[in-house]
């Protein structure tokens, strides 16, 4: 039983992102909303991030699941910009279709005007591809990081409108609202400046944060998000299991078992024989043959480990196991708390950290609610490291745009010092710049595709391609000023004229900031997404042998681990 | 061979708000709610459709708890209110009504719901900073010296609950129970870090309410009295020890492999020979009270007894933890190791006490223990229980005062009184705050206006007789005038204001709620009166309520999208 082969038009495609767009723009932008989705468990969930909204949906048509995985790869990166790029990526194809349809060039060598078509596209989607891989770093580096600033590691300071503080105040109104944003990122600010390690790069300590995020922080629900917080320590999430006994002040000191302390004398399997004659008088004690032998050695031995931990002046006894009754009794006697089933991730944490450690107490009124606010704050972290992250590109085409990277200057010092001085040969973005939210990006790009085009007219073999991203780019500010066109315009005007000025676009601090680094990486990643989609031209729907023994269960269906057949 | 079933596509819902069905919902949600809130509530039957147990209640945790909705987000707002009270053990009905209808007000306002957000926002700062602030006018310091407010407090919780079929004597008994159980548990003479002890609640049915009792120490039930020595009842303070682990001679420490025995060995024996062993030991050490969380050997119980030492088994351990804190001993659960002289605890003397057909031991203790048990009877065995959970949520409104020794007026007035002061600051501030927050001046006054009629609301929802609500234009309290009184007559109906610090008087004024009134910021009650508060709030509570029920509220307008997942 073979279905029909389904030969995949350009229509499709532009059908299929059409409808992922539309639901993505639900939460876009300054006037986005949360989206509410329940799990097949049951369990609520709160979102404004593209990638968990789009999971939520549990797509069937494997092109719009193959977009998805492409969108999550890419936040899974950088932590940032999903719903940008269903945006940016439905625009491209609209583009490239209009582009497609007009081409008077059909070639005979296709036998249809689909076909052709698709060709045209497809041809556009690799240009666009290469052109990007070749010159979209230094057309970023000279059109658009001069007009942003770049972060030092310093300005992780926990004073608020600090820049970094607005960078990730832009990013949290992103994922949680206009609301809570500076409260969060607030609270975020102080974390990684708690968590700064003296020497270490930045980036180690946003990594450190990142990966164990889940033993730095505690969701308490039935509280306001208001009362999240830092506390210092880090926090065991369980109970004590002996009575806790008040420290006398000073140092605790604290020993850490991952096993039983009690010995188990028998496992499964073993046997014990007892009242073997001969046995006993080996041994020549009388009471070789008693159980008691055993369980008072098994006893024994335990006082042993409690007097040492005594000696030792332990007060607090952590353990990844549930342990005995008689270790609850005798830690007791010696005045030790214990702590039972702690998880690893807890311990592990607790017997690496050096530094004084700190954890985040996240509040909400459900469930829904702090994860939303532990996911916010994870792919913030992940979208600091991105923004630092240094970018080892070509060195050759770097060189040539050392003079204009230069221009850019800190927000942090307020002049027009460098805080990176000269940037990496090998690296054009410098790591930690940043422009003003709000379409700036995508207004300077557009720019300086433009000029680019202007420029090397004749001797790129670019320039429809290029036009065609400069206009495709143009969608997100539109899309964020849908509300009012007329602001569209205005900040638009405005972009431009501090171009034509030489004037930071700085103006317009009050909009946030956003992240270069991880703009270039989203631009790359949809149009590779853009060529990934043109590269398959029909799916073939098939089935396992299951299904066709199982006929009667037609309502059942079996799903197969290839159910799209990529070109 | 493993079933791999297809994921079906998901359910989804636009604008949840301007759904029909969803707001329907939401509007009988807030119907039945309002008509179980205050004093004069009406229950609701709970009965499930597999034949359980029918519950009479109008206790919000309940309600909820069983008002499971098939609609994400109607369940979104309930989990939010059901985590609130299991935080909080009240103003779960308050928080519920209250967040329903700034649902419904910034529906009816027409204002676009990213201002309604941010106003509601803006005016919960305002209320919060307002109700924490030293000039607060609806707010009470408790004072410890005096146990009136705490009874107040007390009262307020319990005679909220109508489904416990309390008389008015005896909620004030009850409520006296309750404030003398809360005293008895906060540790007088503690340097250092305070910990709370327990109430332990023992319910007896079919006797009087007025019955019910509070005593110091531990009351274990005592089936075999006759087995009980007299030597130890009664003036005798008694050597006590306790033993966590079971002393029945099982072996079940050793590990999961198997005993082989050989020849004459005989492990029964020898174990019982170790127990006796044990007991000669206690014997010897001078205990009189011998106790044990799960079974002792028949022959060990004997040997006990036959030495005069008073045996109690199978305690649990919930009892194990108040005894061991009463006693001040250490439960034991080495059988061979000499038990050491500390883990001996004492207790001051045994008594009997009888209630009903259950016969008690009553354990009392030597010094200051914390540890207290309350005996509670009632008429039959469904009021019991509800009265049995409303004491529970009693102990914790107080406790509560621990951490914050204030309480809100009740009966409506800290409603109507909060409302009357935002009013007045909304207008006398609008100029700055519309800019602020970046919206008109119409659009704030309007977010204000609605956000006022719903804490008014709330306030109106305590009249159950179709009365009309009325404040007063100097405090701001809450009134009601029966339905039948003429208007002239008016201040000789209306007695006095909800919270019962106000009296009616000819020069008073007042208008009806929900109606336009001159602002006017509302005076705080002279501490002149003679009057005495008759209902009190929590504030810790009801604070926190009032900080969900906007939070939630602003979470469920933020919501665009709904994605069910329906697999």
């Amino acid at each position: 039983m073979m279905r029909p082969v389904e030969h995949l038009h350009l229509e499709h495609v532009l059908q299929t992102v059409g409808a992922l767009e539309a639901v993505v723009l639900r939460s876009f932008g300054p006037h986005g909303g949360q989206v509410l989705f329940t799990r097949d468990t049951g369990q609520a969930m709160l979102s404004r991030s593209g990638t968990r909204i789009l999971t939520a949906l549990r797509l069937e048509h494997p092109l719009a699941r193959m977009v998805v995985e492409c969108v999550w790869r890419h936040n899974a990166k950088t932590g940032d910009g999903s719903k940008t790029f269903i945006l940016l990526l439905a625009s491209l194809l609209r583009m490239i279709h209009t582009a497609a349809s007009k081409d008077p060039h059909v070639s005979l060598t296709h036998n249809s005007k689909e076909a052709a078509k698709a060709a045209t596209a497809r041809l556009l989607a690799d240009k666009l591809l290469a052109f990007a891989l070749d010159e979209l770093d230094d057309l970023i580096s000279v059109g658009v990081v001069p007009y942003g600033c770049v972060l030092s590691w310093k300005d992780f300071t926990a004073k608020t409108q600090s820049p970094v503080q607005k960078l990730l105040s832009s990013f949290f109104y992103t994922r949680l609202g206009q609301s809570n944003c500076d409260f969060i990122s607030n609270l975020l600010c102080e974390m990684l400046t708690h968590w700064k390690f003296q020497h270490d790069p930045p980036s180690g300590s946003l990594q450190f944060i990142n990966d164990n995020f889940p033993a730095l922080h505690t969701p308490v629900l039935g509280f306001p998000i208001s009362c999240s917080r830092l506390i210092e320590g880090q926090v065991i999430h369980r109970d004590f299991a002996t009575p806790l006994t008040e420290p006398d002040g000073g140092s605790v000191k604290v020993v850490v078992f991952t096993g039983h302390l009690q010995p188990k004398l028998l496992n499964a399997g073993e046997v014990l024989e007892l009242g073997c004659e001969a046995l006993g008088e080996q041994e020549n004690r009388g009471n070789g043959t008693s159980i008691l032998h055993y369980s008072t050695f098994a006893e024994i031995s335990l006082e042993y480990v409690f007097s040492n931990l005594q000696s030792l002046g332990v007060s607090v006894l952590l353990s990844a196991v549930k342990q005995s009754a008689a270790v609850l009794s005798l830690a007791t006697q010696a005045e030790i708390c214990v702590v039972e089933c702690v998880s690893e991730d807890e311990l592990s944490l607790f017997t690496h950290v050096m530094v004084k450690p700190c954890s985040l107490v996240i509040c909400g009124s459900g469930e829904g609610q702090t994860e939303q606010y532990a996911a916010a704050f994870q792919e913030a972290i992940r979208m600091v490291l991105t923004t630092w992250e240094p970018l080892n590109t070509r060195p050759t085409t770097a060189s040539k745009m050392v003079i204009h990277s230069h221009k850019s200057t800190s927000l942090h010092t307020g002049d027009t010092k460098p805080t990176y001085g000269f940037p990496c040969q090998n690296s054009v973005l410098e790591p930690g710049c940043v422009v003003p939210a709000g379409g700036t990006f995508e207004f300077l790009l557009n720019h300086a595709l433009l000029q680019h085009i202007s420029v090397c007219d004749n001797h790129e073999s670019f320039p429809a391609a290029s036009q065609l991203l400069a206009n495709a780019l143009l969608s997100v500010p539109r899309q964020i000023y849908s509300h009012s066109p007329r602001y569209f315009l205005q900040a638009q005007a405005m972009v431009l004229g501090s171009v034509q000025n030489h004037v930071h676009p700085f103006v317009m601090l009050d909009s946030g900031l956003e992240s270069v680094s991880c703009k270039y990486h989203l631009v790359l990643a949809v149009l590779q997404c853009v060529t990934r989609l043109f590269q398959i031209d029909t799916m073939l729907h098939t089935h396992t042998r299951l299904n066709t023994q199982s006929r009667r269960l037609a309502n059942i269906s079996w799903e197969d681990t290839e159910d799209e057949a990529e070109n | 061979m493993s079933r791999v079933v297809k994921k079906s596509p998901s359910v989804c819902t636009d604008l949840p708000l301007d759904n029909t069905d969803i707001c329907n919902k939401l509007s009988l949600l807030k119907q039945l709610l309002i008509s179980c809130f205050g004093p004069a509530g009406r229950l609701k039957q709970i009965h499930n459709n597999i034949g359980g147990r029918v519950i009479s209640t109008s206790t919000s945790s309940v309600l909820l708890s069983a008002l499971s909705s098939s609609q994400p987000f109607i369940n979104l707002i309930r989990t939010s209110v059901l985590n609130h009270v299991s935080r909080f053990n009240d103003c779960g009905l308050f928080t519920a009504i209250l967040c329903l209808t700034l649902l419904e007000q910034a529906k009816q306002s027409g204002l676009r719901r990213n201002v309604s957000i941010i106003v509601n926002k803006h005016l919960l700062g305002l209320c919060t900073s307002y109700l924490q602030g030293q000039n607060c006018g609806c707010k009470v310091k408790l004072d410890f010296c005096s146990s009136q407010y705490f009874i107040t407090l007390a009262f307020s919780v319990i005679s909220s609950k109508p489904a416990c079929v309390l008389t008015e004597p005896e909620a004030l008994h009850i409520s006296k129970l309750a404030v003398q159980a809360f005293l008895l548990t906060v540790p007088c003479n503690n340097t250092g870090v305070a910990r709370l002890g327990k109430t332990l609640t023992v319910c007896v049915e079919g006797h009087p309410v007025l019955d019910s009792a509070v005593f110091p120490g531990l009351l274990v039930d005592m089936p075999d009295i006759f087995f009980l020595n007299a030597e130890n009842l009664h003036g005798r303070s008694l050597c006590t020890v306790l033993f966590s682990a079971s002393l029945a001679g099982d072996l079940c420490e050793l590990g999961d492999g198997n005993i082989e025995l050989h020849g004459d060995a005989d492990t029964d024996s020898q174990i019982l020979d170790q127990l006796l062993e044990l007991g000669k030991q206690v014997v010897q050490d001078g205990v009189n009270l011998f106790v044990c969380q799960k079974v002792i050997h028949p022959v060990l119980q004997q040997y006990l007894r036959g030495q005069s030492v008073t045996v109690i088994e199978r305690l649990g351990i919930s009892l194990m933890e108040s005894l061991s804190q009463l006693a001040g001993a250490q439960p034991v659960a080495t059988l061979h190791t000499r038990i050491p002289p500390k883990a001996y605890g004492k207790v001051k003397e045994l008594t009997i006490k009888q209630f009903g057909s259950k016969t008690m031991l009553h354990i009392h203790p030597s010094g200051e223990s914390a540890i207290c048990t309350m005996i509670l009877c009632h008429r039959n065995d469904t009021m019991l229980s509800e009265l049995k959970v409303v004491c529970q949520k009693t102990e914790h409104v107080l406790r509560l005062t621990l951490r914050e020794p204030c309480a809100l007026m009740g009966g409506g007035c800290t409603e109507t009184h909060l409302a009357a002061y935002i009013r007045n600051k909304c207008i006398k501030e609008v100029i700055e705050s519309a800019s602020l927050l970046g919206c008109s001046q119409t659009e704030y006054l309007l977010g204000a206006e609605g956000f006022c009629r719903s804490l008014e609301s709330v306030a109106a929802a305590l009249d159950h007789k179709c009365g009309n609500s009325l404040t007063d234009l100097t405090h701001a309290h809450y009134w009601t005038l029966p339905a039948d009184v003429v208007e002239d007559h008016m201040e000789n109906s209306l007695g006095v204001c909800g919270c019962g610090l106000v009296e009616s008087c000819p020069s008073k004024k007042w208008t009806y709620l929900n109606t336009k009134y001159p602002e006017f910021s509302p005076a705080p009650v002279s501490k002149g009166t003679h009057l005495q508060v008759r209902v009190l709030d929590s504030f810790t509570s009801k604070l926190s309520g009032l900080q969900v029920a906007v939070e939630t509220a602003n979470l469920a307008l933020d919501v665009q999208y709904i994605i069910q997942d329906t697999n």
